[in-house]
């Protein structure tokens, strides 16, 4: 803007050195979800890919398959996700070849926790959650923080709305202030239901997730992928 | 062989016209030099034997290890150039503890073997890096463990060569020592008896008469892990035998 | 950290079948620590009308008054129970009133209206602009776990027992995720003819 002294004259200004900034992140959405069940997990993300208050694209699911029975779910800056992603494929494929066996979800998990915390300095700006099935064919739910943290849980909710997925997933998974009756293993298709039910509430209230819903069905025979529709606005 | 001397004999890396690795093939015999190192696979679990040379009255016998631990669930036995063995012993230890730390897991007996295996013809003068070894190791090494496939026994030579074995003998005494393994070894034998076995084979190759100071025995099985026998409990065996 | 989070509050309400819930954590703390755990936020301001003050605990015992002072002053003028919708608007003329200079609350409105007995909830944000809901509100430090929770569990036109199991889950599992709320809650179902209160026991760490 011009600005005008009180001569009504424009002030003098000389060419001085101009800074300019880049910021190495960016945020771009999406949220992810994932459950534990007794021989079997589900890892559900939106298909949302955003930043700021514009959309990329609607057609881009935040999880991958890495292994026949390991699923990881990674959000936040989607240029760190997609290289991350390529690491761990590359080091399960190396991983393969050295052992001649397929990578446990349990041994995916302390990797990628290494992995992570080898940028400690410098770290990939991605919130990861690993879903599979471990070795003694039960559903297991790994949670990351960006630098490697890492813990086993029932279920984790991860990305713009974990914080709306989280408490409700402590109710109806969890069963967290409900008496203990309530307390029964869920099947396949209530935690799908549930895990559906919540990415609706989710794409409600946060501009982050919609689009569409990506549930990961992971048994110890593979993995089945179902969509369903979310608010696309 | 060593008839056919030639200038071929002294590069660590240049093959023969006949295709052949002299030095290494002369690590291979410096093995034979070595005592005798016996171990033995069952269904419960792997046992290693080695004789020790105590050449002097003047020796203490507990300094001369032959068995070491790699892992909790992995003992390695030697014979050859003992001092070789530090090295590969170090790397795979390293390795082991290495694919722990990334994994969470125990490295299985077959992946600890081939990485040891990765170091045997990593001898060479032409590196850009400094040369850090110039001939190969002088030593064999037998690694037993156990991992999800079970107990396990593998066989490594100064080659890099590794081959799994349910019975194998390496060292001076190994010829006759193989026959009679071969002889002795049948699939359902217990641990026990494998122990046993593998004290009896070694008294007939060794020369001196044997005893609870001049052998070393231990057995990884899926209870104890790596458990390298006490004095009494060699004796418990040797009485047996 | 922001003085709307300095003390910590979760306050929700909710619309029924001819009754509506308000219900609030009672936690007062100063930042990570907790001072009281029976601590008031929602104020009777009539017999069927309630507020909820989340924010700043000193601003919320000031606007609480302050509403009270107006609410008789408007009671003794007109000689009749306010009606909801003008009680709105009388929390955002008060609130307004020190626009550059805010009281730091955000209250949520639930009530029937004294004639009708229509249903009523609205909140307001710390300078007075109302927004009115036909199923729910939140307000407080945890406001996202709360819509999580309510936009799943909601569902209308729910009899004054159903609402209240709602609005307590609701409230519960929210503040369980939320480190400056919680520790136990209050809630009021406010029926035609009669108000309920109720103490909830929770989580209390």
């Amino acid at each position: 803007m011009e600005v005008l002294n009180n001569r009504g004259v424009e002030d003098y200004q000389t060419a001085g050195p101009k800074q300019s900034y880049f910021s190495p992140y960016s945020f771009n959405g999406g949220s992810i979800l994932a459950v534990a069940g007794e021989d079997f997990a589900v890892i559900a993300s939106d298909s949302r890919l955003s930043e700021g208050f514009s959309i990329h694209t609607r057609d881009q699911p935040k999880t991958y398959q890495l292994t026949q029975n390991t699923v990881v779910g990674a959000c936040g800056f989607h240029g760190d996700v997609l290289t991350l992603i390529k690491v761990l494929k590359a080091r399960i494929k190396m991983y393969l070849h050295e052992h001649n066996k397929d990578m446990s979800s349990t041994a995916v998990a302390a990797m990628l926790s290494t992995i992570l915390y080898y940028r400690r300095f410098f770290p990939y700006y991605v919130y990861n959650i690993v879903a599979g099935i471990d070795d003694e064919g039960k559903g297991c739910v790994f949670s990351f923080d960006p630098v490697g943290s890492y813990e086993r849980e029932p279920y984790r909710a991860g990305g713009s709305a974990s914080s709306m997925l989280q408490p409700l997933m402590d109710n109806q998974v969890g069963f967290k202030n409900l008496p203990k009756q309530a307390r029964v293993p869920l099947s396949k298709e209530e935690v799908v239901k549930k895990v559906r039910d919540g990415f609706i509430s989710a794409a409600e209230r946060d501009i982050y997730t919609g689009d569409e819903v990506v549930v990961n069905i992971i048994t110890k025979d593979g993995v089945e992928v179902e969509r369903f529709p979310l608010r696309k606005d | 062989m060593f008839l056919t001397r030639s200038e071929y004999d002294r590069g660590v890396n240049t093959f023969s016209p006949e295709g052949r690795l002299f030095q290494v093939e002369y690590a291979i015999e410096a093995i034979k030099l070595g005592s005798t190192a016996i171990g033995i696979q069952t269904n419960e679990g792997v046992v290693l034997a080695v004789e020790k040379r105590v050449t002097s009255p003047l020796i203490e016998p507990s300094s001369i290890e032959k068995i070491l631990e790699v892992d909790d669930h992995i003992g390695c036995a030697m014979s050859g150039l003992i001092a070789d063995s530090r090295t590969l012993v170090d790397r795979a230890r390293v390795e082991a503890q290495n694919h722990w730390f990334t994994y969470n897991e125990k490295m299985s007996v077959e992946s600890v073997t081939q990485a040891v295996s990765n170091l045997a013809l990593a001898f060479g003068d032409d590196d850009s890096e400094q040369a850090v070894m110039s001939r190969p190791f002088g030593v064999a090494l037998l690694f037993a463990g156990i991992d999800k496939g079970g107990p396990q026994l593998y066989h490594m030579d100064p080659s890099g060569t590794f081959i799994k074995y349910e019975a194998k003998a390496i060292g001076s005494g190994s010829e006759g020592a193989q026959q009679a393994l071969q002889d002795v070894y049948h699939k359902s034998m217990t641990l026990k008896e494998a122990c046993k076995s593998a004290l009896t084979i070694l008294k007939q190759v060794m020369e001196e008469k044997l005893n609870s100071t001049n052998v070393e025995m231990s057995t990884v099985t899926a209870e104890k892990k790596f458990h390298v026998f006490s004095k009494q409990e060699l004796e418990e065996v040797i009485k047996d035998i | 950290m922001s003085i709307m989070s300095y003390n910590g509050a979760a306050i929700m309400a909710m619309k029924g079948k001819e009754c509506v819930a308000i219900a609030a954590d009672r936690r007062f703390g100063i930042q990570a620590q907790t001072i009281n755990t029976q601590f008031d936020k929602i104020f009777e301001m009539g017999p069927k009308l309630y507020v909820g003050l989340p924010g700043l605990a000193t601003d919320v015992q000031t606007v609480a008054q302050r509403l009270k002072f107006r609410l008789n002053l408007y009671e003794l003028k007109e000689n009749r129970n306010i009606k909801p919708k003008t009680f709105l608007s009388m929390v955002s003329n008060l609130l307004y009133s020190r626009r550059f200079g805010p009281y730091f609350v955000e209250p949520v409105i639930a009530g029937l209206d004294p004639k009708t007995s229509e249903p009523f909830i609205a909140s307001l944000d710390l300078i007075g602009c109302p927004m009115i809901t036909e199923d729910f509100v939140v307000s407080g430090t945890c406001s996202e776990q709360m819509y999580g929770m309510c936009e799943t569990l909601y569902k209308p036109d729910q009899e004054p027992d159903d609402l209240f199991e709602t609005i307590s889950q609701c409230l519960l599992n929210a503040v369980d995720r939320d480190a400056v709320s919680g520790w136990g809650g209050v809630v009021y179902i406010i029926e035609k003819d009669k108000v309920t209160k109720r103490i909830l026991k929770g989580r209390m760490d």
